[in-house]
């Protein structure tokens, strides 16, 4: 096994109690028992499950050409469950924090003040944020940014529902909110932890031929099922969301964004600010929001409140939109999140014909969350089938011996430790 | 042949980056690529940045525009500084299958031109 073209083989231990971090070594017993993201979160829960621990990993693919390797994974004791949950995180951030050179961040024990945690170059700090809590999460991705001096900064961090420790809050990644619906932003917000800020340029080997066996994995994905297709409002068609919602999507929308090496931009930003047809460096400070959470979008139209606007308010609060929605309102809500589960239910079910049943959507979002693929990826991928992920994962980490039957026991062992 | 970019078509996944600096030093990074992102994120203003041999390349979604020695980009934050230190674009001359950057971009937007 060469871990090296996947991991920077690093997890760190952050003691908040003791205000301390130490580094343990990622081995290739843990990579063998666990591949990755959520199959070593949940490990790593289970050792340190005495002390509250609140695990965040990078998948086995995380940064890498594999098609879709963008995601990252929180994994935590859901407030609102009192069950494991993983929330899958992606865009950028879980790349960066790969390259910062930590695979995997353990979080344990509870800060006696606000503190926030700095991620950069090999380097972690334990930084004190008086000056960000009870600051809404934009005001904080700035401040936190430009007191690092880089609006590269990648971020995961809660408002101020979240450090109430509301179970309605979600954790945010940078302005934009998460697919957090088991408020795992409550559990930072109990340890007063409030960002995690990744900066890394570090960097990862690559296994000979796996270039050029990516991209023809990219090629066919691109030629199947989401061929044709574009950006959210297609996906917000296809999983039935009501048309006044699709219409108002479709009229705001400026432009669709991917995550990193994502074959499908399934997000999409929207302008309400200024004309949606803007390009502009100079315009409108702050023109709209991103939407990547169609559900909770849908639902705040369906509340009749105005969607795109609600969703800032949500994001700006830390409030999962959904409950917002359940409330009427996008301040103060106290209301549990939308639908919590073992894996985010922000994923549709099925996309573009996809879906085979629920036992189907679980082990694609688990496969998606130990590899480090864009969980709506996996749905809506068919062509990342599972024979082809053993042999990119064999090709990868020349791991010839990896079977069929080990990917199934992982995923299996993470869906059922979070039952 | 230049490379050229279609800044509307861009979704920011920036693979291109990655596919640019695998062909640079043959690992997964995008420090020493020859094409950068720029990203204004909170209005979601995005383009890509092509360090060639005399100029600096611009793919902006007004347009392109190209940058000689000692020219400012208007308006372009801190971390627009960095691309004048990297290598310059050399259409991955020595590869049978063309620029990597532009076989790994899932959305055509980039293109060898001129």
């Amino acid at each position: 096994m060469e871990l090296m073209n996947n991991y920077k083989e690093t997890i760190l231990i952050v003691d908040l109690d003791a205000k301390q971090c130490d580094t343990e070594s990622l081995s290739e017993d843990m990579v063998a028992a666990g591949l990755g993201g959520a199959g070593i979160t949940t490990a790593l829960y289970e050792q340190y499950k005495d002390r509250d621990p609140l695990v965040i990993g990078t998948g086995f693919f995380t940064g890498t050409f594999m098609p879709g390797g963008c995601a990252g994974v929180v994994t935590a004791k859901s407030p609102v469950t009192g069950k494991l949950c993983h929330v899958p995180f992606g865009g950028y951030a879980a790349v960066e924090m790969k390259l910062t050179g930590f695979d995997f961040v353990v979080v344990l024990g509870m800060a006696d003040s606000p503190v926030r945690l700095w991620l950069h170059d090999g380097l972690s700090d334990i930084d004190d944020a008086a000056d960000t809590w009870g600051k809404d999460v934009w005001d904080s991705v700035d401040k936190i940014r430009e007191a690092y001096g880089d609006d590269m900064i990648q971020l995961l961090l809660i408002g101020p529902a979240a450090e109430a420790q509301s179970k309605a809050a979600q954790f945010s990644v940078n302005y934009w909110g998460s697919f957090d619906k088991a408020a795992l932003g409550a559990v930072f917000g109990a340890k007063k932890l409030k960002a995690i800020a990744l900066r890394g340029l570090d960097s990862l080997d690559v296994a000979e031929g796996f270039f050029a066996k990516c991209i023809e994995l990219k090629n066919e994905i691109c030629a199947g099922a989401i061929s044709g297709k574009s950006g959210l409002k297609d996906i917000a068609a296809d999983i039935g969301v009501d048309a006044g919602a699709i219409e108002k999507l479709s009229g705001m929308t400026h432009r669709n964004n991917a995550g990193y090496n994502c074959p499908y931009a399934a997000t999409a930003f929207v302008k309400y600010n200024e004309a949606p047809t803007v390009v502009d460096m100079k315009g409108h400070p702050a023109p709209g929001c991103l939407i990547s959470d169609i559900k909770g979008f849908a639902a705040l139209h369906a509340a009749g409140l105005d969607a795109a606007q609600a969703m800032e308010q949500c994001f700006r609060q830390g409030i999962e939109p959904e409950a917002a929605a359940k409330a009427g309102k996008t301040e103060g809500v106290s209301e549990d999140a939308g639908k919590a589960a073992a894996f985010s239910t922000a994923v549709p079910e099925s996309v573009f014909g996809s879906g085979q049943g629920d036992a189907w959507w679980q082990k694609r979002q688990a496969l998606g969350l130990i590899l480090g693929i864009d969980p709506m990826i996996m749905v809506m991928a068919p062509e990342i089938a599972e024979d082809r992920i053993v042999e990119f994962v064999q090709m990868s980490a020349e791991w010839d011996d990896f079977s069929a039957d080990e990917l199934e026991r992982i995923a299996s062992d993470v869906i059922a430790k979070s039952a | 042949m230049d490379l050229k970019v279609d800044s509307m078509k861009c979704t920011g996944c920036r693979i291109c980056e990655f596919a640019c600096n695998y062909h640079q030093d043959e690992t997964i990074s995008s420090i020493g690529s020859s094409l950068m992102f720029y990203f204004e994120e909170k209005k979601n203003y995005y383009g890509m940045m092509v360090k060639r041999e005399k100029t600096l390349y611009l793919g902006r979604p007004e347009g392109e525009q190209l940058l000689k020695p000692g020219e400012q980009i208007e308006g372009a934050g801190a971390s627009a500084k960095p691309i004048l230190l990297r290598v310059a674009c050399d259409r991955c001359e020595d590869e049978d299958d063309g620029p990597l950057c532009v076989r790994a971009c899932p959305y055509g937007v980039l293109s060898l031109e001129g």
